[in-house]
């Protein structure tokens, strides 16, 4: 797998370090301005403890100067400038660079997505310990940002703590996915059908002609295919959902999307016909604006996909060794 | 892709089934019938439905035994043309008869629909060829119950303090967790709400029982096989355990005296059938449905009823019997002469009158069939924890 792209792997303290210091060195952070550790924070928009961190390094450097009575201000003691408390939020700052946008993505959220898929790729095979330590090395990141990630999905019902404290994923049990459809399916058709008037005439005709090529196919569809279609109903149908909360849960229900794909990996497609004619029959309604029939199509195609996963979730409990994570270790 | 290797008019058979359903003299009488080299492999894990599912390509003939809906699932077998049987009619035939029904977990899933889906209304095209089925229960040496003691015999002798370092089950998960809830039910006076499809909470309930069990040694060994089953009992002191029908007669052959409970919580029913792959064409798949018919035919169920076991289809096998062995076996009279396991060793002395009576009364007492429920995955690894413990 591949490392995943952060926008640095240097520490991220050195990051604010750098920044800071271009600011000092290019004036737009005077000399005399009392750098303290909470407001540095609260301008970049970043946590504490690398701007502390930071703050020592440039101390170190000879660009900040400290005093107990001022803590840190910008320039060497010799520079004679009175310490002086500026509103930071005012000073024209350049916060280009690997902190931008100004109101960087907390580096959990850079990798969730990648662990949750991660996860959720062996969690039909078996039961796996998640290693804290083990991710950390895989992403580059602090035990901080692991556990922000890690109970994030312990929050989400993904994974839990066994009796000696470990992470473990899994198994994905019949339970999960009949709990998962039962959320999906309340919430699902209505986020579509909220979707309806923000969606693109041209993508939806698209999206149906792809259905109707692979109908057409239906003998020769790839799983990269069927992939493809699944994430324009179940994805890019609810992008211009403009009430994220619920399109996020709705998202995070796709619960029977994942067995269904293991299952095309690991044992082939086969006939998708269903499959197929559903999505076909769901997306005409969305072309034609009912809403409810949107609604109904849907929900017809989310409890057939869940009778389909389940009876896949059984064959793939008889895999034993699927391509795993290197972090994750198999329990049972 | 498929290999073909086997060249015109030398067709080879590879055929997988579990190692009590494929004896030694099944597989040489199968060749001498049968103009066809055939390649038998005994896998009696889980390991063979592994196989099944995921290389279709590396057998011909598939022996399952209640996984039918996964292997269909995976496409890993094809229908059976009923039209290719000799006496398939007598198939659809008894789906809607009164022994059907009393199988009815044998034809539940036999008949392929017209929306692609198996279901028990009786079509030409079936999921797998229905062969034999029995009822199985534990086993322990009779001198572990007095002569005075009247109680009944129960599920819950397995985790009786009475018999500690001295109880076996089957490692086998699909077997011993529905024997372990059985146990679990009678013991601890719980009733599960179906014992055939456990939910988490049972399935923790009973796990946790039997780590705990495990732990104080209360158990002498789990077996994967019959024949690990009966050398637990003849020299690892077992007294109680897990049984599968050929471990009996094996041991009754060397003068064990052992029997089969007949519980009174009810017994575990299985049956099992054969399935032709997916990938099986051309003269393999003419060689795959010879095997089918031979099969059918009644010879290697008239074998097998030597170790206990019943045909899906009584009347094709009794010619094959002995009338003393169709009294004993399928009847539930008293053996008028010694009768011999499929191996020719006697295993039955004369007189001996075999436990539970005769095949619909036996059958009768079945509780719960063997089956993969929902909650598999989970299963196994709680059963695992268990093996491990």
């Amino acid at each position: 797998m591949e490392r995943p792209s952060l926008a640095t792997n240097r520490p991220y303290y050195e990051v604010i370090r750098d920044l800071l210091a271009a600011n000092i060195d290019g004036g737009r952070l005077p000399v005399g301005t009392r750098l303290i550790t909470a407001a540095v924070a609260d301008r970049l928009g970043v946590s504490r403890p690398p701007v502390k961190r930071a703050l020592a390094r440039l101390e170190r450097e000879g660009r900040l100067r400290y005093s107990r009575k001022s803590g840190y201000v910008v320039g060497a003691a010799r520079d004679g400038v009175e310490p002086v408390r500026l509103n930071l939020h005012a000073l024209d700052l350049d916060l280009s660079g690997p902190l931008s946008p100004p109101s960087p993505q907390a580096t959990w959220e850079r990798i969730f997505q990648t662990v949750e898929s991660d996860i959720l790729n062996c969690m039909p095979f078996g039961t796996y310990q998640i290693s804290e330590a083990g991710l950390g090395d895989h992403f580059s990141v602090s035990r901080t940002v692991i556990r922000d990630v890690l109970s994030r999905m312990q929050d989400r019902a993904l994974i839990s703590k066994d009796r000696s404290s470990h992470w473990i994923a899994g198994p994905l049990s019949a339970r999960m996915l009949d709990d998962a459809h039962a959320v999906s399916r309340l919430l699902e058709p209505s986020a579509l059908s909220a979707a309806i008037p923000h969606l693109d005439a041209a993508q939806l005709s698209q999206m149906r002609e792809r259905v109707r090529q692979a109908l057409d196919n239906r003998t020769a569809v790839s799983q990269t295919t069927i992939d493809f279609l699944e994430t324009d109903l179940h994805t890019g149908c609810l992008e211009p959902v403009r009430n994220r909360r619920l399109a996020d849960a709705a998202r995070l229900s796709q619960l029977s999307l994942v067995v269904n794909r293991l299952f095309g990996t690991y044992i082939g497609v086969h006939d998708e016909t269903e499959m197929l004619m559903e999505h076909r029959l769901v997306l005409d309604h969305v072309i034609l604006g009912d809403g409810a029939g949107t609604e109904t199509a849907l929900r017809y195609h989310l409890d057939a996909d869940h009778q389909r996963a389940r009876a896949r979730l059984k064959v793939l409990s008889v895999f034993s060794a699927p391509e795993i994570a290197p972090y994750l270790i198999r329990v049972h | 892709m498929r290999q073909r290797r086997h060249r015109k008019g030398e067709p080879r058979l590879r055929v997988v089934g579990r190692s009590e359903i494929l004896p030694p003299p099944i597989q040489a009488q199968a060749r001498q019938d049968l103009d066809v080299d055939i390649d038998f492999e005994l896998i009696d894990g889980i390991e063979g439905l592994q196989r099944a599912v995921t290389r279709p390509d590396s057998f011909d003939v598939y022996h399952q035994w209640h996984t039918i809906d996964l292997i269909w699932t995976a496409r890993a077998v094809q229908a059976i043309d009923l039209d290719r049987i000799t006496h398939g009619a007598e198939i659809k035939a008894m789906a809607s008869v009164g022994s059907g029904r009393a199988l009815a977990t044998v034809f539940d899933k036999l008949f392929l629909q017209k929306d692609g889906k198996l279901g028990h209304t009786p079509s030409n095209r079936i999921s797998m060829l229905p062969s034999i089925h029995g009822v199985d229960a534990f086993g322990y040496l009779r001198s572990i119950r007095e002569p005075q003691d009247q109680q009944s015999e129960s599920w819950g002798w397995l985790l009786d303090s009475r018999w500690h370092g001295r109880s076996a089950i089957t490692a086998h998960p699909v077997l011993g967790i529905i024997e372990a809830a059985l146990a679990v039910e009678a013991a601890e006076g719980v009733v599960f709400e179906d014992i055939g499809n456990l939910s988490i909470e049972e399935i923790d309930h009973v796990a946790d029982l039997l780590i705990r069990k495990k732990k104080i040694g209360h158990f002498r060994g789990t077996w994967i096989n019959y024949e690990d089953a009966a050398r637990l009992m003849q020299r690892g002191g077992v007294v109680v355990q897990s049984m599968l029908w050929p471990a009996l007669t094996r041991l009754k052959g060397q003068g064990l005296p052992v029997c089969i409970a007949t519980p009174r919580e009810g017994s575990r029913g299985w049956h099992a059938d054969l399935c032709i792959s997916a990938a099986a064409d051309g003269d393999v798949l003419e060689a795959a449905y010879a095997y089918l018919n031979w099969w059918h035919g009644g010879w290697p169920s008239a074998c097998l009823a030597r170790q206990g076991y019943y045909a899906t289809f009584p009347d094709r096998v009794r010619r094959h019997l002995a009338p003393e062995e169709w009294a004993y076996w399928y009847e539930g009279r008293p053996a008028e002469k010694p009768l011999c396991d499929p191996f020719g060793q006697v295993c039955i002395a004369p007189g001996e009158t075999r436990e539970g009576g005769a095949h619909m009364e036996r059958m009768s007492t079945v509780r719960v069939w063997n089956t993969f429920m929902d909650e598999h995955t989970y299963l196994v690894r709680r059963w695992k924890e268990f093996l491990d413990a």
